[in-house]
């Protein structure tokens, strides 16, 4: 017989590597936000367009399921930049979508509370406290933009041949770019709103906001100033510019020159940085 | 001592809807310095609200040295209250939330500047009178608070929690605060946690758990009454064995336990004069080494324990 | 033996104000007093080394890791149970304490297991499958606990443990404390206003004043240094005893009728006393050596500056 007398031990086992620790923070908000249903369905959603998108490739090179479906060649859609860039652009509007159901709880419920210290007082800095919140955000959005995309890329490769892949590598390259410049902006984003935003219905519409009231703005100020530089607040106007260039090398006429339009999606990220920095500090020290 | 003396709660019972504050409690506070005692959630917020007229008993009467909250300005000048709560209006400094509240008694400009400064002082505060209170660390918001109740020479306090977040030197100072104003007579209502402050400082105790008062009066008297209860003391000597063979020679021991270390031992009379009649002769007939002798359960804490007990205080 | 803290003209600042003014010392006791008034820089020395302040000039180590180079090993030795509300609402007791595990590098089932095992420990029954939300003041205060030692560490820092516990639950953490401590294997840094939660929990005390440690002292040791001061309460007459009592040699102050403060010259024993009172018929119905040491000092160390003020 014994008797287990169950006192305060120390912890004497293994540790988990200290750079890859943050990752324990998105594991956590994908337990927490997996478990709504209407999330789930939501998510898996999202990956049907691009299914559709494997079909429509799939009866380009397949004559036989052309004539069974009695479908013109000549009425396919080409598998072109184009055909990517409306892909990515539908893919990216439902990540927004999932951004602005997910970035809201990511932050907040730690400054409600004011739990950042015991955060802080861990092995984790704030940078990797923040990166595990925007990771959580990045990982969920790659999984439905670029990499379905870029899958689709090779699917197609496969199908057409070698000579395809090195002739239209630009491609693949702007997918994963343009779906890289918009994934950061709107995890920046919904990041730092999280943060300075308790209640989470509005911390979603302000995302929202900003992206329309930015439009609106900037296509005020581009009316009454006669001038382009009013887009620099529009970030969904930055953000096609981009992509343009991207996709198809060529500028957009009557608009913002490339360069600024990348530099004003840069910029608009520091701006998030820098309202994150802010917000995410142990204790505040109140001035008399 | 009348009625027109004491804070007198009659049969007062308060519920919020279904949900029971405090049930059936009878009280009658003469001056002096009471603590109101018992764990969180068993109505001691509830009760100052009640005295204080914040709160209206949903049957039964309270009336504070003859005075009801039916007649509010008449009652607030003889009431000050601080609440355990930490909330100011924002963009005041000390100086100006006291005087803003002595102005409301109608008092000029001038007299209201006087009594803030002189509250101000009383608690220590001056030197950051001017200073907004939103700045304040967590001991200074408290001692506002205080310096509020007191700033209009007010015949009751009733203080929730007073002490809460004061260092020890303040602590000090607010006990020797009260202690003075109960000296001049003043109706001192305290709730606090902090039992052995309790015990030093509080002239009677009120004991509630679950809505309901379990005890009330002087810590003594209060643990005489409870007979069935035999009188715990400690003796730390050199032979325990000596006090405890001596001590079931008697018929008043009830039990006797000894220290794990052999050097004292825990008694349970049924009489505590005898015992010490008792033990003075011991320790001269065996020559003890007495090093400490204390009534173990004769204090807030104990009388707490059998009669609250861990009750209220689960997790 | 190693040091838990070293202190090298640590200074820190805030804007314009000097908090902590060139603290300096080597500290290895197994339990730490930290007092103070407000504003004399506790919290801020705490904070400072969890690292969430950067040193104006100086520096400091714990066990022997430097604060501003060395932070996360030391963050993952520290435990810190803050005095402020700390929790996030929407999770469940066991799940919060098994993220903190994880974030303090315990791989994801250890993590699990121990967390159980922690909240059993701080008396978290069911009540741990329910949401922190809900949670009572003391059950938050008991989550933060076990989150505080849920990794095992090897430095426990308590802001004011104990604050708003009604006492059931403040014995039960007190209790803790000194089970935690007692196993010997975790040192303990206790910052309160109570002092009695200190005299409860620590050997060591350290008091701050004005950002300067202008004490610090082993407990034991003081006790020990008071022998010949008595405290009494007495039943009976007071005004014979005490006499017959200075005639022996003790100086008597009376307090209240009952309470009697002695000082014992070498001679005078206590069975003397005991004599005294069996010859007047006088119950001495509390005896015992001062035991307010800790009060006289913190007193003394604020002498000069009663009633002082700090921002």
């Amino acid at each position: 017989m014994a008797v287990y007398k169950h006192s305060y031990q120390a912890y004497t086992g293994p540790l988990t590597s200290t750079s890859l620790r943050f990752l324990t923070l998105p594991r956590y908000a994908y337990q927490r936000i997996f478990g709504s249903r209407i999330f789930l369905a939501l998510f898996l959603v999202c990956f049907l367009p691009p299914l559709v998108a494997a079909v429509f490739i799939y009866l380009q090179h397949n004559a036989k399921a052309l004539q069974i479906l009695q479908i013109p060649i000549n009425e396919l859609i080409p598998i072109d930049a184009a055909f990517f860039q409306v892909f990515l652009y539908i893919q990216c509007s439902l990540g927004f979508i999932l951004a602005t159901l997910v970035g809201p709880g990511l932050v907040s419920p730690d400054l409600t509370n004011n739990a950042l210290p015991l955060y802080l007082s861990r092995p984790l800095t704030r940078r990797d406290y923040a990166l595990g919140k925007i990771s959580a955000l990045l990982i969920l959005l790659s999984l439905i933009t670029w990499i379905p995309l870029s899958l689709l890329f090779f699917f197609e490769a496969k199908m057409a041949g070698m000579e395809w892949l090195w002739k239209n590598i630009r491609l693949e390259i702007a997918i994963v770019t343009g779906a890289w410049i918009w994934m950061l902006v709107i995890s920046l984003l919904a990041v730092a709103l999280s943060a300075w935003v308790k209640w989470r219905p509005i911390a979603g519409a302000l995302i929202f906001g900003v992206f329309i009231v930015g439009g609106g703005f900037g296509a005020l100020v581009n009316t009454v100033l006669f001038t382009n530089w009013g887009s620099l607040v529009n970030i969904a106007a930055m953000m096609d510019i981009a992509w343009r260039w991207l996709f198809r090398g060529e500028g957009t006429p009557n608009s913002l020159p490339v360069w600024s339009a990348f530099a004003g999606l840069v910029g608009f990220c520091g701006v998030c940085l820098l309202l994150l920095s802010k917000k995410l500090k142990a204790y505040e020290v109140v001035r008399s | 001592m009348t009625d027109q003396d004491k804070i007198v709660v009659d049969n007062v019972s308060k519920f919020y809807g279904e949900v029971l504050g405090v049930n059936r409690v009878c009280l009658s506070i003469p001056p002096g310095i009471t603590s109101l005692v018992g764990p969180n959630g068993a109505g001691k917020t509830t009760l100052l609200n009640l005295i204080c007229g914040l709160l209206r008993p949903t049957k039964g009467k309270i009336s504070v040295l003859g005075q009801t909250v039916n007649e509010p300005d008449l009652l607030y000048r003889k009431l000050g209250y601080c609440s355990q709560f930490d909330a100011f209006p924002r963009g005041l400094t000390g100086l100006e939330l006291i005087y803003g509240y002595l102005k409301v008694y109608g008092l000029s400009d001038r007299e209201a500047h006087q009594m803030a400064w002189s509250a101000l002082e009383t608690v220590n505060l001056t030197d950051a009178a001017n200073r907004r209170v939103h700045a304040y660390s967590k001991g200074m918001r408290q001692r506002v608070k205080l310096a509020q109740a007191i700033s209009h020479r007010p015949q009751v306090l009733i203080l929730d929690e007073p002490l809460n977040g004061l260092d020890p030197m303040a602590r000090a100072e607010v006990i020797a605060l009260f202690q003075r104003l109960a000296a001049d007579g003043a109706h001192v209502l305290i709730s606090s946690h902090i039992l052995h402050e309790v015990d030093m400082i509080s002239d009677r105790v009120i004991l509630i758990n679950n809505g309901y008062v379990v005890a009330e009066g002087n810590i003594r008297g209060v643990r005489d009454e409870m007979d069935e209860h035999p009188m715990q003391i400690m003796v730390r000597c050199d032979r325990p064995a000596a006090v405890a063979a001596k001590a079931f020679e008697q018929d008043h021991a009830v039990e006797v336990k000894m220290h794990e270390d052999g050097q004292g031992l825990m008694i349970r009379t049924r009489s505590a004069d005898q015992f010490y009649l008792m033990l003075n002769r011991i320790v001269l007939d065996c020559n003890l080494n007495v090093e400490a002798v204390a009534p173990a359960d004769d204090d807030v804490y104990s009388v707490y324990q059998y009669l609250i007990g861990t009750d209220g205080g689960r997790l | 033996m190693q040091s838990v803290i070293e202190l090298d003209n640590l200074t820190i600042r805030f804007g314009r104000q000097t908090v902590l003014k060139g603290l300096k010392g080597a500290f290895s006791g197994r339990a730490i007093g930290l007092l103070g008034p407000n504003g004399a820089g506790k919290t801020t020395l705490l904070h400072t080394l969890l690292g969430f302040y950067p040193p104006a000039a100086g520096t400091g180590r714990v066990f022997g890791y430097d604060i501003q180079r060395e932070i996360k090993k030391i963050r993952h030795l520290i435990g810190y149970m803050p005095e402020n509300d700390s929790f996030i609402a929407d999770m469940t007791g066991i799940r919060f304490v098994r993220m903190m595990a994880e974030l303090s590098g315990l791989p994801p089932s250890l993590a699990l297991e121990r967390a159980h095992e922690t909240l059993f420990y701080v008396g978290l029954g069911e009540a741990r499958y329910r949401k922190l939300g809900t949670y009572s003041l003391g059950m938050k205060q008991m989550a933060k606990l076990a989150q505080a030692i849920v990794h095992g560490p090897k430095l426990l820092i308590l802001d004011e443990p104990t604050n708003g516990l009604d006492p059931p639950a403040r014995q039960r953490m007190i209790s803790l404390i000194r089970d935690i401590r007692a196993t010997g294997e975790t040192a303990l840094i206790l910052s309160s206003h109570l002092l009695r939660d200190v005299e409860e929990c620590c050997e060591e005390v350290m008091i701050l004043k004005e950002g300067e440690i202008v004490v610090y002292c082993n407990l034991e040791e003081e006790r020990k240094a008071n022998r010949k001061f008595l405290e009494l309460e007495i039943i009976g007459d007071t005004q014979p005893f005490v006499e017959m009592a200075e005639r022996l040699g003790c100086e008597c102050a009376v307090q209240g009728g009952y309470r009697i403060k002695m000082v014992l010259p070498e001679q005078v024993h206590i069975r003397d006393l005991y004599s005294l009172a069996a010859n007047k018929q006088i119950q001495i119905r509390k005896l015992n050596y001062k035991r307010d040491s800790l009060q006289d000092i913190f007193l003394k160390a604020m002498e000069g500056n009663r009633g002082s003020l700090q921002a």
